[in-house]
């Protein structure tokens, strides 16, 4: 496909951390607040815990099968035909997850700051930019999540310090929140919040060579996880666990609710643009990493041309949903729960059969 | 034609983009409002709605508007909630209404009281428009005269009226920082007291005998400037105003609450030596006060309260010798430390007794107990746990200062 590769340690990073972090500044929080109340941020290190063998065997098994991506790892271990059906159901609830997250991204997005604009076309000039950015190709998706990066972060860092002000530390108490067990309960049925770690595994081989993506993961999942639970928490001590449950967009409200001294206020159209150039890149490298599954499944080699229908269709089924509190509340909760155990398992099962067929002593 | 001039050509469409979007709208075509009042009205659900809507051309050196217009248009009408009574202002109201820039939300008392407010608010905090930084003010009179009657005489620009008025009062402490996000903390979590500023226009029979913060607003005696006094709180119990607070009240609450801090509080004290005069020191406190709750089961709360703080005396109007006087400045001290703890202890009697709750948001400090929410609400703060406390204060001086003089003059010798 591309002859050379440029992709480093770094990019791969920054991939991850864009990938998965913005998840902290969408409606994740609010859906998972719902549950469990002030102990929610919790939720996503049981998530992690749970999702993080997996995970590292998938990585175990790549590493073995040398120069193999996600897809073609499952077709070498279970044969062609089962692992073909295996690719396309991660493909399908990676695109059903794409749907409905950037139906649910185009809802903030409408809500918040244009909300005469009908939502149609807010998620149509939405995909177009993440089509259009997508096709200039992987390796420039990798340079540019790089080059964003800091932008991002440095944004969020900012806000974290500025609202670190109104921050009560004793809201973290009771700790457990709804109760040790839900928030257990809770964090492995919504593990799938990590499950992007699995598709980015597709991109395995497109690195200059596959030790940066390896190294590249580990540094990018720990910093996420680390980046979601400390501001979770930061939620937690700044709304309290009655109203943490009742606000659908809580990164949002906080960017309403800071200002910089007595002259610059109303300032939440700043950290807007950080915001938004997050979403795109999330949703670029989303967008290129389910038609790149879909491409190796059936065998299609130039598969960019793909990237265009599935972002049309992105927009036609995405629209389907009546509001977004039922995307939100209803699908995505499902999918969530739907999704996890596959993720966490097929890793497992790989592993299980490439044992049996003594694969693995080579 | 080349690929170039296409290409050129296709660039021209650009411009198209230039027109902007759906949500463009110039700032000429909006108007905003930076007080919202709200009033009861005889019938349920249906309330007054009162916009305040600033001038923006005005108090801008650089000329441009016209000199004759007012600095701001008060506007009233009746509605159900605040979104449809934006628009049913626009019969009237040349522009669009925006609550982007809205700084306070008054209601009258009449409407706290009945306890009306939470439904206003919560629906109102549904849009993007109103901001959680809003503070709430309970005025005396209805919220539609308070506003009308508002004539700041220096700050013309309303907007910044609003924002110095409250910012500088917040930090004398004589009124609580009451903006929506705490209200909703507060009310939402259903254990603490959310106090709400007190502000009025209206003259009550001035109070001559209060020492400096023992008002509420309304009652202090001044002349000059403006006729508006924000002073004092509303307490607000699970949404619904039960009582007011005095500005002495209301620092106290700020100083036994870590979540709130002030900057300075001037306040006189008794003199312990010369019983008719007082001594008039600036309160400093570097760390918050601190809580210990010793909670157990079926047992009676015990709730001890260390408030560490400094003291810079600023006048010592009888002339005693404090300074040097060794003695003398023990027994300031302990004075000042009494008469601390006796406020302290009346205020807290007063809400274990009226309120059987607190407004210093002490519930945070015993939730550690607790390993879940569900065992944490079934004990019960507000019920249970607060109101059948022991509960002692503890004022700590830990420095005394005199300011820049060592000594005053012996007036004994100035006059012979």
């Amino acid at each position: 496909m591309k002859d050379y590769k440029t992709l480093t340690t770094r990019d791969m990073f920054a991939l991850v951390t864009l990938l998965i972090g913005i998840k902290f500044a969408d409606t994740t929080p609010a859906l998972l607040a719902q549950k469990g109340q002030n102990g929610f941020w919790l939720i996503p290190i049981v998530s992690f815990i749970v999702v993080i063998p997996s995970f590292l065997l998938l990585i175990y098994l790549l590493k073995k099968y040398k120069d193999k991506n996600l897809v073609e790892l499952l077709e070498t271990i279970l044969g062609t035909f089962s692992g073909k059906l295996l690719g396309l159901i991660i493909f399908l609830l990676a695109y059903s997850t794409l749907i409905f997250d950037s139906r649910n991204y185009v809802e903030q997005i409408k809500l918040l700051y244009y909300p005469q604009s009908p939502t149609l076309i807010i998620f149509g000039l939405f995909m177009l930019v993440a089509f259009f950015c997508a096709k200039r190709g992987f390796e420039v998706i990798g340079f540019t999540s790089w080059i964003g990066l800091p932008l991002i972060k440095f944004a969020v860092f900012l806000l974290a310090l500025l609202v670190l002000r109104e921050a009560v530390w004793n809201r973290i108490f009771p700790l457990f929140g709804s109760g040790l067990n839900i928030i257990t309960m809770e964090g492995v049925k919504n593990s799938s919040i990590f499950m992007e770690f699995f598709l980015l595994t597709i991109a395995y081989t497109s690195f200059k060579d596959t030790k940066f993506f390896r190294r590249g993961s580990y540094l990018g999942s720990a910093f996420v996880v680390v980046e979601i639970v400390l501001f979770f928490l930061l939620y937690t001590i700044v709304f309290d666990y009655n109203s943490i449950g009742k606000i659908a967009f809580p990164f949002h409200e906080i960017t309403q609710y800071i200002n910089f001294g007595d002259y610059f206020t109303n300032i939440e159209t700043f950290f807007m643009v950080f915001w938004l150039f997050g979403a795109f890149m999330r949703f670029i490298i989303f967008l290129y990493l389910i038609t790149w599954i879909f491409g190796t499944v059936f065998n299609i080699n130039e598969f960019e041309p793909l990237l265009l229908p599935f972002a049309f269709f992105t927009v036609m089924i995405g629209m389907l949903p009546e509001n977004s509190i039922i995307n939100e509340m209803v699908i995505r909760d499902v999918l969530l729960d739907v999704m996890t155990p596959l993720f966490v398992l097929f890793p497992f099962l790989l592993w299980f059969i490439a044992l049996c067929k003594g694969d693995l002593k080579k | 034609m080349t690929v170039k001039k296409i290409r050129l050509l296709l660039s021209l469409f650009l411009l198209f983009l230039l027109v902007g979007c759906y949500d463009k709208i110039e700032l000429e075509q909006q108007s905003y409002a930076v007080a919202l009042g709200v009033d009861q009205t005889d019938e349920k659900g249906v309330y007054r709605f009162t916009f305040q809507i600033t001038n923006p051309e005005v108090g801008y050196s650089a000329g441009g508007g016209s000199a004759d217009e007012p600095p701001n248009e008060t506007v009233t009408t009746t509605g159900s909630d605040i979104l449809t009574a934006m628009s049913t202002v626009n019969s009237f109201v040349s522009k669009r209404m925006t609550l982007d820039h809205t700084k306070v939300i008054v209601i009258s008392e009449e409407l706290a009281r009945s306890g009306d407010f939470i439904q206003i608010i919560q629906s109102a905090s549904r849009t993007t428009q109103i901001r959680r930084a809003v503070q709430i003010v309970v005025s005396k009179e209805k919220a539609a005269d308070f506003l009308n009657n508002i004539k700041p005489k220096m700050e013309a620009r309303t907007h910044k009226y609003f924002q110095y008025m409250i910012t500088r009062a917040k930090q004398t402490g004589i009124i609580p920082d009451a903006d929506i996000h705490r209200f909703f903390q507060i009310t939402e979590g259903d254990a603490d007291l959310f106090l709400a500023i007190y502000a009025t226009n209206e003259k009550s029979e001035p109070k001559e005998d209060g020492n400096e913060d023992e008002f509420i607003a309304g009652e202090i005696p001044h002349e000059g400037g403006s006729e508006t006094q924000f002073m004092g709180s509303a307490v607000f119990k699970e949404g619904k105003m039960i009582d007011v607070l005095d500005g002495q009240a209301t620092r106290l609450s700020h100083v036994l609450d870590y979540t709130l801090d002030m900057d300075e509080l001037l306040s006189t004290y008794p003199d312990p030596i010369k019983h008719e005069y007082r001594i008039s020191a600036d309160y400093i406190q570097k760390t918050a006060a601190e809580v210990k709750i010793d909670y157990q089961k079926n047992k009676k709360t015990k709730i001890d309260v260390t408030v560490p703080f400094q003291i810079e005396v600023l006048a010592i109007p009888s002339l005693v010798d404090y300074a040097q006087n060794i003695e003398y400045q023990e027994m300031l001290k302990q004075s000042i430390e009494e008469d601390l703890e006796k406020k302290a202890d009346d205020l807290i009697k007063k809400t274990q007794e009226e309120y059987s709750s607190e407004p210093f948001y002490w519930s945070l400090f015993i939730r550690n107990e607790f390993k879940d929410v569900p065992a944490y609400e079934e004990a019960d703060w507000n019920k249970k746990i607060y109101p059948n406390a022991d509960i002692t204060i503890n004022f700590d001086l830990e420095r005394l200062g005199f300011g820049k003089m060592l000594n005053d003059t012996n007036l004994s010798e100035v006059r012979d």
